[in-house]
């Protein structure tokens, strides 16, 4: 696996314009290392209890935005601000950690049967597992892009839960050209972050070394 | 005349603001530097789409970042500044007129550490802190606000006389186990020595130095250049998706102390939030960052 992902880390990524829902077969034809941009509906949240009442709802066959099940649900936190008449207009959107929800993705990633998920800075095995199973695909947005990502909202197409915060609410979005984003792990369960983790890891020693051998050429260890 | 309690409500509400919609310049000369040496062609594209996204937040007056933090501020008083009315009061009325006024809005973030309820307001909220300057008559505010992405990965050891090899390996696996998530490239602040508190506060000091800028101590100098050097071979990249752009500076402060030797290491991400400014006491304010 850390192979296969080095050499796609080597490559000129591809870019791939999607209109959701995907199948099955457009996830698994993406790479990790590849470049995404979206069109069509999206749901976001970046709500802890939001992820659980997204399980608690899916177990008891209740309410759930239509363009969630097979769909494209992210940790994109949207501050959503309701009009005169009602309804709602989507002022930025930017993205959450995803691993704050390591605990809740696997269930919601099954239930769901999604066909991509994302955020920034990937999901743990657990989640990478359950992806596999499910012919899911993870993206990276920009931290820190508010402007780029606001600027391919076109329209609120829902909002549940309005209960909640605006960030923690349920929000179905309709996207043009949304991206680039990066494709952090892939449905055949390589995840860039495991491999770039393992590869700090294993670099570790030898950085520690030259760390070393680099003071002692400068200088006489200071305080050993 | 002395420094009027309305001028730092205006100037902390405008500080704040101005951490949110710009990034500060060195930090956008580093990224720039970045994205012609970078080797990995996504973390080139990656650092493209940073520089696009902070120009066009500063631009059209939008926020660069969602996740606006908390506020934060740090203010070194002059022994000799006068202030008109309550400072504290001042910065907290600043704070609400910001969460009231700006464009576009903010989200709540002030979360409460037990329940996790959010709200704009809360007591203590702004954090503030204070330190003196002798023999000065202004005020130096630094704004800071400081958000998730980056600040749960803050981290602090209590070694006993270490060697600089410990001390390198414990900055090295807390850079590790940030990974690919603080939104690097990042800056790494480091404080050793001291006690437990103050360590803190010196390895929080140490991410607002200007990138670039070295500890005029060479032992501790030379620490930051190879610490640096190190980060950047781990190989996280931009946004953590691969890449040799994975910290833009590594600013570290020490102090003497006895045995116990405490480490402290905390992060800035990408975005590098910091803004700086001086009032004198005829009421002059000079922006610095």
């Amino acid at each position: 696996m850390s192979e296969l992902i080095g050499q796609n880390l080597k490559r000129e990524s591809r870019v791939h314009h999607l209109t959701l829902p995907i199948t099955k077969e457009q996830a698994q034809d993406v790479a990790v290392g590849d470049m995404v941009y979206l069109n069509g509906e999206i749901v976001v949240t970046i709500g802890l209890p939001t992820h659980q009442r997204i399980i608690d709802n899916a177990a008891a066959g209740e309410h759930l935005p239509a363009a969630l099940p097979h769909g494209a649900f992210f940790h994109l936190s949207c501050f959503n601000r309701e009009r005169e008449d009602g309804s709602f207009e989507a002022l930025y959107m930017n993205p959450s950690t995803s691993t704050r929800y390591n605990s809740f993705m696997p269930r919601i990633i099954r239930a769901l049967d999604l066909r991509m998920v994302g955020g920034k800075g990937g999901l743990d095995a657990e989640s990478v597992a359950a992806m596999r199973e499910t012919g899911t695909i993870y993206l990276s947005f920009l931290g820190g892009g508010c402007t780029l990502l606001a600027r391919a909202i076109e329209e609120v197409a829902a909002v549940d839960w309005t209960d909640y915060i605006s960030q923690f609410r349920l929000v179905t979005l309709k996207v043009k050209d949304l991206g680039p984003a990066t494709v952090g792990i892939d449905a055949h369960g390589n995840s860039i972050y495991t491999s770039l983790a393992r590869d700090a890891q294993d670099k570790l020693r030898a950085l520690l070394a030259q760390m070393k051998a680099e003071r002692n050429a400068a200088a006489p260890p200071a305080n050993e | 005349m002395p420094i009027s309690s309305q001028q730092i409500r205006s100037v902390t509400a405008q500080m704040y603001e101005w951490s949110l919609k710009q990034i500060p310049d060195d930090t956008r000369a580093t990224l720039a530097r970045f994205e012609t040496t970078e080797t990995n062609p996504t973390g080139r594209k990656t650092l493209a789409i940073m520089l696009e996204s902070s120009d066009e937040a500063k631009k059209n007056s939008q926020l660069v970042c969602s996740d606006v933090g908390f506020p934060v501020y740090m203010i070194k008083v002059g022994s000799r500044a006068r202030i008109d009315g309550n400072l504290r009061q001042a910065i907290e009325g600043g704070f609400a007129d910001l969460v009231a006024q700006i464009d576009p809005p903010i989200l709540q973030m002030v979360t409460h550490p037990l329940t996790h309820k959010r709200s704009y307001a809360a007591p203590g909220m702004p954090q503030i802190t204070f330190d003196w300057v002798d023999d000065a008559d202004y005020i130096e505010i630094t704004c800071s606000p400081k958000a998730l992405g980056s600040g749960r990965w803050a981290a602090l050891e209590i070694f006993v006389y270490p060697s600089m090899d410990q001390i390198e390996k414990y900055v090295m696996e807390c850079v590790l186990r940030a990974g690919s998530q603080a939104c690097p490239p990042i800056v790494v602040g480091v404080g050793i020595g001291g006690t437990f508190d103050y360590a803190a506060k010196m390895a929080k000091e140490a991410t607002l130095r200007a990138n670039g800028v070295h500890n005029p101590d060479p032992m501790v100098a030379s620490l930051e250049e190879r610490l640096l050097k190190a980060i950047n071979a781990t190989g996280f990249g931009p946004m953590g998706t691969g890449g040799d752009s994975t910290a833009m500076a590594v600013n570290v402060n020490i102090s003497h102390g006895h045995g116990f030797v405490p480490v402290a290491v905390c992060f800035n991400c990408w975005i590098n939030r910091r803004t700086r400014v001086r009032i004198n006491n005829d009421g002059e304010v000079t922006r610095y960052e």
